[in-house]
């Protein structure tokens, strides 16, 4: 361009840009990316990266965000199911406008899953995994050990495995259709199953030497009497033990009034058995509503089906009435002082009452399988003595699940046999990078946790995490960390859809979502503490310092401008921002 | 979708470089940088002395890559129509011609040249951003200052005793084609409202919320967040104004309280509890007034 004159003078132009104008030196305080742990992946007790799914499906990557959830959890069609989501109580979307349904994503991705041909892995080390017992621990374990390169065997004492997911979870909550694909994929990948046999009775301990480590899942099935008169009458029956006689296809007379005993999600599922089978239901519960173990919609469901929920009753008592009618004596409750669960402890008031039914079914839950274990293994208080990885004492056996007396929930038991199957890698682990080949082992289990109190993770166990991180820290993502102004309301799914019909068949119940709902679901996530590439905080800086980038990661911010201001980190919506004095 | 995917509203240009003498956190250097990502590269400036006289760079240095001819206080709009007149005649009707003024150089000093302007519907793009004072010049107190609020030259022992002057009435009143309201801190909002602007002809006017951190006396991280708040509590509705009559809000004003505005800022510190009923009064009463315009 020619220079600008004005009556033969040059006019004064400014040609160069402001960029020799260092102002980064203005400031005292920086920006920094890093990622945060959203609060849905500590809750998972499965260890689930479900945020980093979740923003998979937002950019509409299904088969990667499948390919991410199998990673952790081999069974998810089925915790998509039965689980009580607590990762959804943890989400931080509650402080907008309601909980994102994860449940409900998983189990439409677990639906994915299940549609696909599965090949088997391949065997690259030699030692041999010895699994006993079929239930989630187990499979967790023996999955996580196949996909690491391991040779597996399950032994199950039932005829069929699945552990409490067949014998004890009806169908109408988990079609034994669903159960069986997902089972024959665990056998496509390559682990051998060996039902029938229960070992230390069917056979003993002792043949397993040939296994290099045995795991021990075999859950907590063990009927615990009452201890009350009458209770060997023919009328009072263990609540699991009918459960399994209907789930193996048997159909036996409940008569016409039956009472359960108990809160949790076994009551909840004998009471809606038996109303399958036609009787009239009352489940009889010692405290209140809100102490009831089972899952929410589960009790939703059952009194939707007609079921009538007692509440602060106990029984004391069975008496014997004509022609198999069972008579039983409770005794009101109140509310006293929290007990050792946390939850208010019920007191006799002495107030007594009868009942004359057909059928009692007790629910008050099972102690655990410790009938048979080989002798070197240890018990502590009515469970197997294992560490977070599930070791026990003598190195060769792991444990997890009900047995090791974790929370007794499906998800639990798959994060425990996770554990179990990092634990068991460690020291081969070590052996073979001692042996030259420079194997890292994380020797921080923290390292490996998704946030302080999370499960690990077996994506960081192996290294090869396809989402890329950047300077992760180990903080969970709290509201405030958040700038909500940037989310606009989008009202949550219900994820729980109950199919309508009267509770006279064993079709699955909840319908959840339609592919595209549950899609539109995952498009509510904050993805709390991870960047997604919104460019919101590139968008609102005013020195322009804040790029793209094309290495390992989708942003840089040049130190040499940005004036410190920390816009940014502020208006970052999902906390992947801080500020920091570091560096300066 | 729940997010508001920002990336997808904005276009990808920059003609804003770093390196500006702006203060850390200026709503009116990213207003810039924002409406000129609209606007492209076809745009010529002219910036009557204002914060952004210094934020374009010392000589010879120049943060924005357009033309931009800086001019004395009172001649925004009247150098903006001599350059449109130019451009005219050389048949160059596609570039804008922008004005960048203050508050000073536009509710003060540049008045009488706008209403000139505006009178005549020249076909230009006149906007002001609003920081509410002088305050390049040291935080001095102008017509577009709020009741209440500290400045140099309305210390805490006499403050602003006025309410700020009514702009967008007063470009309404002359029939402008296109005028309206924006903030940085809503871009998609602000971006919408230059590419309307752009496509009229005639007069448009934009006037744009551009907090101060050192002039408002507030952390410099929260700009956007008292842009939003200022918003959200109906002190600087998101309008639109089409021929100076048909009013319209852009967005929802849920009506929060102006408390926490007022009270996250230092220029308003010296306010009590009673004062500060106050100004909620007086935003309120403008607020009716306001929706008189809307419904007509
Ligand atoms: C009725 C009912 C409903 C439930 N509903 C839910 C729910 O909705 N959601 C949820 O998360 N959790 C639910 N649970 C709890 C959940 O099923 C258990 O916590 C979970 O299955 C425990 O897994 P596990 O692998 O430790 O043991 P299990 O699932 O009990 O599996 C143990 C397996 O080991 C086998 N076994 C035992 N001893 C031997 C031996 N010596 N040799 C070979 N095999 C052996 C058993 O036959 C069994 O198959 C429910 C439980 C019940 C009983
Ligand atoms: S397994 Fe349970 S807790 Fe984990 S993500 Fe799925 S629903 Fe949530
Ligand atoms: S919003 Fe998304 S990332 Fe955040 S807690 Fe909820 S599900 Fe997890
Ligand atoms: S504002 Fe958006 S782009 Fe920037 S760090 Fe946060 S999530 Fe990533």
């Amino acid at each position: 361009m020619s220079e600008l004159r004005l009556e033969g003078k040059d006019l004064p132009v400014s040609r160069t840009t402001t960029l020799g104008n260092r102002t980064g030196s203005w400031k005292y305080i920086r920006p920094v990316y890093h990622d945060r742990v959203a609060p849905c992946n500590q809750k998972c007790p499965v260890g689930i990266d479900i945020e980093a799914y979740l923003n998979l499906l937002r950019e509409d990557r299904l088969e990667e965000a499948v390919d991410l959830l199998l990673r952790e959890n081999p069974i998810p069609a089925i915790t998509g199911r039965v689980c009580d989501h607590p990762c959804e109580t943890a989400c931080n979307r509650r402080e907008l406008d309601g909980a994102v349904a994860i449940h409900a994503v998983e189990r439409m991705l677990g639906d994915q899953a299940l549609t696909r041909r599965v090949a088997a892995s391949p065997v690259t080390q030699r030692e041999q995994i010895g699994v006993v017992g079929s239930g989630p621990a187990g499979l967790a374990c023996a999955y996580h050990r196949n996909r690491l390169g391991y040779a597996v065997t399950v032994f199950e004492a039932a005829d069929e495995p699945g552990g409490m997911l067949r014998l004890g979870i009806p169908e109408f909550r988990l079609p034994r259709a669903v159960l069986d694909r997902q089972l024959e994929q665990l056998r496509e990948l390559g682990i051998k199953f060996v039902c029938g046999t229960r070992i230390g009775k069917d056979l003993d301990w002792s043949l397993l030497a040939s296994f290099d480590v045995v795991f021990i899942g075999t859950g907590a099935h063990l009927a615990r009497p009452l201890g009350l008169a009458g209770e060997d009458h023919p009328a009072v029956r263990q609540g699991l033990e009918f459960l399994q006689e209907v789930n193996a296809g048997g159909r036996p007379d409940v008569g016409r009034k039956v009472i359960v005993i108990g809160g949790g999600n076994t009551a909840m599922d004998c009471a809606r058995t038996a109303r399958r089978l036609g009787a009239e239901v009352t489940v009889a519960y010692r405290r209140t509503r809100e102490e009831m173990p089972a899952i929410r919609e589960e009790i939703a469901d059952a009194e939707r089906e007609g079921i009538t929920l007692e509440f602060l009753v106990a029984p004391v008592g069975f008496g014997d009435d004509s022609e198999g009618v069972v008579d039983i004596v409770f005794e009101r409750m109140v509310l006293g002082e929290p007990d050792a669960s946390g939850r208010r402890a019920p007191v006799p008031t002495g107030a007594r009452f009868e009942h004359a039914v057909d059928l009692v079914l007790l629910a008050t839950g099972e102690s655990a399988s410790l009938e048979a274990l080989p002798p070197s293994v240890q018990v502590y208080r009515g469970s197997i003595a294992a560490d977070r990885l599930g070791a026990t004492a003598e190195g060769r056996y792991f444990s997890g699940g009900d047995v090791a007396g974790h929370d007794r929930t499906g998800a639990h038991a798959l994060g425990a046999g996770k554990r179990a199957a990092i634990g068991i890698d460690r020291p081969l682990r070590a052996q073979r990078a001692s042996a030259a080949s420079p194997e890292a082992v994380p020797a921080e289990l923290a390292a490996l946790s998704l946030g302080p109190q999370g499960n690990l993770s077996m994506t960081r166990w192996r290294h090869d995490d396809p989402v890329r991180r950047v300077a992760p820290v180990d903080e969970v993502v709290s509201p405030e960390l958040l700038n909500l102004t940037h989310f606009e309301p989008a009202e949550r799914h219900a994820d729980h859809k109950p199919n309508g019909a009267a509770a006279t068949t064993f079709a699955e119940v909840n319908l959840g979502l339609t592919r595209n709902e549950a899609l539109a679901e995952a498009k509510r996530c904050f993805n709390c503490g991870v960047c997604n590439g919104c460019e919101l905080c590139l968008i609102y800086c005013a020195d322009v310092a804040i790029r793209r980038a094309t290495g390992a990661y989708r942003f840089e911010i040049d130190l040499e401008y940005c004036k410190g201001c920390g816009v940014c980190a502020e208006e970052c919506p999902r906390g992947a921002i801080s500020m920091t004095r570091e560096g300066l | 979708m729940s997010q508001i995917m920002i990336k997808d509203a904005l276009q990808q240009r920059e003609l804003m470089t770093s390196g500006h003498l702006a203060c850390p956190g200026c709503g009116g250097a990213l207003a810039m940088r924002m409406v000129l990502k609209e606007l492209g590269e076809r745009t010529i400036v002219t910036m009557p002395a204002c914060c952004w006289s210094v934020i374009a760079g010392p000589y010879p240095t120049a943060s924005v890559q357009v033309p931009v001819y800086h001019t004395a206080f009172e001649t925004g709009a009247a150098v903006a129509s001599g350059i449109r007149a130019a451009l005219d005649m050389r048949g160059d009707t596609d570039t804008t011609v922008m004005v960048w003024a203050g508050d000073g150089g536009t509710f003060d000093i540049g008045l009488q040249a706008l209403s000139g302007a505006a009178e005549r519907n020249e076909n230009i793009l006149y906007v002001c951003y609003d920081n509410e004072a002088y305050m390049n010049t040291g935080i001095q107190r102008s017509s577009a200052t709020p009741w209440g609020a500290w400045t140099t030259t309305t210390p805490v022992a006499q403050p602003q005793a006025n309410p700020k002057k009514d702009i967008m009435a007063i470009m309404a009143a002359h029939r402008i084609p296109y005028a309206a309201t924006a903030t940085p801190a809503y871009p998609t909002d602000l971006v919408a409202k230059v590419r309307r602007a752009k496509s009229v002809r005639g007069t448009r006017f934009l006037h744009i919320l551009a907090p101060c951190p050192p002039g408002w006396k507030y952390a410099d991280e929260r700009s956007m967040e008292l842009a939003r708040l200022a918003v959200r509590a109906r002190i600087f509705p998101m309008l639109e104004v089409e021929d100076g009559q048909h009013w319209r809000f852009t967005m929802d004003h849920p009506g929060d309280p102006v408390e926490p505005y007022v009270r996250a800022q230092g220029r308003f510190r010296h306010l009590d509890d009673a004062q500060i009923a106050l100004v909620q009064e007086r935003v309120d009463a403008r607020w009716t007034e306001l929706l008189g315009r809307v419904m007509n």
